[in-house]
């Protein structure tokens, strides 16, 4: 089949779900994408400067263009879309232009069945096209997440680890500063108690760039109160490797993790939070879970997954509750959505 | 063969002073013009050699365009610099003057901010509390971006600073800033305090040659 037959197929499956046609913007404002990527991402944009000064982007990414128009209430809240993205990635070769066809619910309200919808409606479609050995890998952030709440180490790192899930070489950086027990931040805290009284006694509410004192001095008690050092880093980092291991069908994950739990002396109900994962069952489909799954893209924030025909990734996608509250929406939107990687196609 | 090299100097302060000395240290009189702002220079009794008075980030510039064939510039403008700029400069010769450290400094009074790992922290808290990121000054993008990246702080902004950059957080323009200094009195004159962790590069005067102009420079100069 054509690429443009093919699009036309997947539309097709897409609308009869019940996704809408989203016709997001081409350019957008890059300070915008800057504060929600972050300034790394600066060089991966192609962008000019308009005559007011103001910098502007070719949109490089759907998903992101999709949920800023849907911020400025021009779509509704169960999209696809098809059109190009423009990003630099890396290689002199590299193509500037991404063919891409998704979908979204932006705005979803119930996790399960709007994780089930996404990953149903994108399974429909693929295998309208590629029937040959479809498998389907998943991991869950959310998962990791309820690991690390539930070992005894400070709250300090705990955030740590959580933040960094994404950038897997730095995360095993922090992991092995944690095997070692090296925290960085274990200096004396002595002349700075001193000035701690100090501040205490100044007006509370002054604003220091940007942070209020009694912002700063809560802060600073707390990481006293923190402990700095503690008993079984090893211990900690052992049972972080071992669960990033797991790799399993969707079926015993169930008692893999019952299992995982029990060798580790860790309580059976930490992992209370996968109904989603079990959910997907339903689809009578081979599916692996893998416990080290979803770590290059920042913004996901629960399921992950990927589809296989054969060896080639054919669609993508996952969850992600916070983007478009880090894109300007006042409260935080739950989110799920999926490409079709057409490329591959 | 051209056998004619121009060669590019810092044209104020201290930087100036020091680059004269060390080519009179090798046994190269320096002559400036009469007129006091003229930026033209010549070597006593070397009539092949041109001098211009430069400010030190347009040397590095002008070694890369190729106007110039040697320079005396920091190392932390040389390393700012794109890519393309610095593959066109060699290093000749590290200097014992012009010592500079770039670092980030916070307010002082941030007492709950001591390390890179703190940072990390507050700009993560800033972020998922405020919705915006937390803003670095600086002169120095490039280096700056690559420290903290390297770091693990990703969630920050820069804004540009072209002077005076110690005055950033006390103005509402950022929250933090990275700059260089030698003694740290300026930072501490203006209520900043360097990080524990926080050395991005130390600097000092180099004597740097384009690349082009190697052979012609050892065989003219030293």
């Amino acid at each position: 089949m054509k690429s443009k037959k093919l699009s036309e197929v997947i539309i097709k499956t897409f609308k009869s779900n019940g996704f809408v046609l989203s016709e997001p913007d081409v350019l957008l404002d890059s300070d915008y994408i800057i504060e929600r990527s972050g300034e790394k991402f600066r060089s991966s944009m192609l962008t000019f400067d308009r005559e007011d000064g103001k910098t502007m982007c070719l949109r490089p990414d759907l998903t992101v263009a999709s949920c800023i128009s849907f911020l400025q209430k021009r779509s509704s809240s169960k999209i696809y879309y098809s059109g190009q993205a423009y990003r630099r990635s890396g290689g002199k070769s590299a193509n500037f232009i991404n063919d891409q066809l998704g979908i979204e619910i932006l705005g979803s309200k119930n996790q399960i069945q709007d994780d089930y919808k996404i990953i149903s409606t994108i399974l429909s479609s693929a295998k309208k096209i590629k029937r040959k050995k479809i498998l389907i890998k998943i991991g869950d952030i959310g998962l990791f997440k309820s690991l690390i709440n539930a070992l005894d180490m400070p709250e300090r790192w705990k955030l740590r680890f959580i933040r960094h899930f994404w950038r897997p070489s730095y995360f095993e950086e922090l992991l092995k500063r944690l095997e070692k027990n090296t925290d960085i931040d274990a200096v004396t805290f002595d002349t700075d108690k001193k000035r701690f009284y100090e501040m205490k006694k100044k007006d509370q509410d002054k604003v220091v760039a940007g942070r209020s004192i009694s912002e700063i001095l809560k802060r600073f008690d707390k990481k006293i109160k923190d402990p700095r050092s503690f008993v079984d880093g090893k211990k900690i980092v052992k049972i972080i490797k071992s669960f990033l291991k797991i790799n399993c069908k969707l079926s015993e994950l169930d008692e893999r993790l019952l299992d995982f739990a029990k060798k580790n002396n860790l309580k059976k109900n930490i992992f209370k939070d996968f109904k989603s994962i079990l959910n997907l069952k339903k689809l009578n489909q081979d599916i692996n879970f893998i416990a080290n799954y979803g770590r290059d893209v920042e913004y996901y924030t629960g399921i992950v997954f990927e589809v296989f025909s054969g060896k080639k990734e054919i669609a993508r996608g996952g969850r992600y509750d916070d983007l478009l509250k880090s894109l300007g929406a006042k409260k935080k939107i739950p989110a799920v959505g999926a490409a079709i990687n057409l490329k591959n196609i | 063969m051209k056998d004619l090299i121009t060669i590019g100097l810092p044209s104020k302060g201290r930087l100036k002073d020091e680059a004269i000395l060390f080519f009179k240290d090798q046994g190269l009189k320096i002559l400036q013009s009469e007129k006091e702002r003229n930026y033209f220079g010549t070597i006593e009794n070397k009539t092949n050699i041109k001098i211009i008075f430069l400010h030190a980030k347009e040397i590095i510039q002008r070694l890369g365009d190729g106007t110039l064939d040697a320079g005396i510039s920091g190392l932390d403008l040389l390393r700012e610099s794109e890519m393309n700029l610095q593959k066109k400069i060699v290093i000749n010769k590290k200097l014992d003057f012009g010592n500079a450290n770039l670092v980030v400094a916070v307010p002082d009074d941030w007492i709950d901010v001591q390390t890179i790992a703190d940072l990390e922290e507050v700009a993560f808290d800033i972020r998922s509390k405020r919705n915006t990121r937390l803003r670095v000054a600086t002169k120095y993008p490039n280096l700056t971006n690559n420290f903290l990246i390297s770091k693990g702080v990703t969630q920050y902004k820069l804004i540009s600073s072209l002077g005076a950059t110690e005055t950033y957080p006390f103005i509402g323009s950022s929250e933090i800033i990275t700059d260089i200094t030698s003694t740290g009195k300026t930072l501490e004159d203006n209520n900043l305090r360097i990080l524990k962790d926080g050395l991005i590069l130390k600097s000092t005067a180099y004597l740097f040659v384009a690349k082009k102009s190697l052979s012609i420079i050892s065989r003219i100069l030293f």
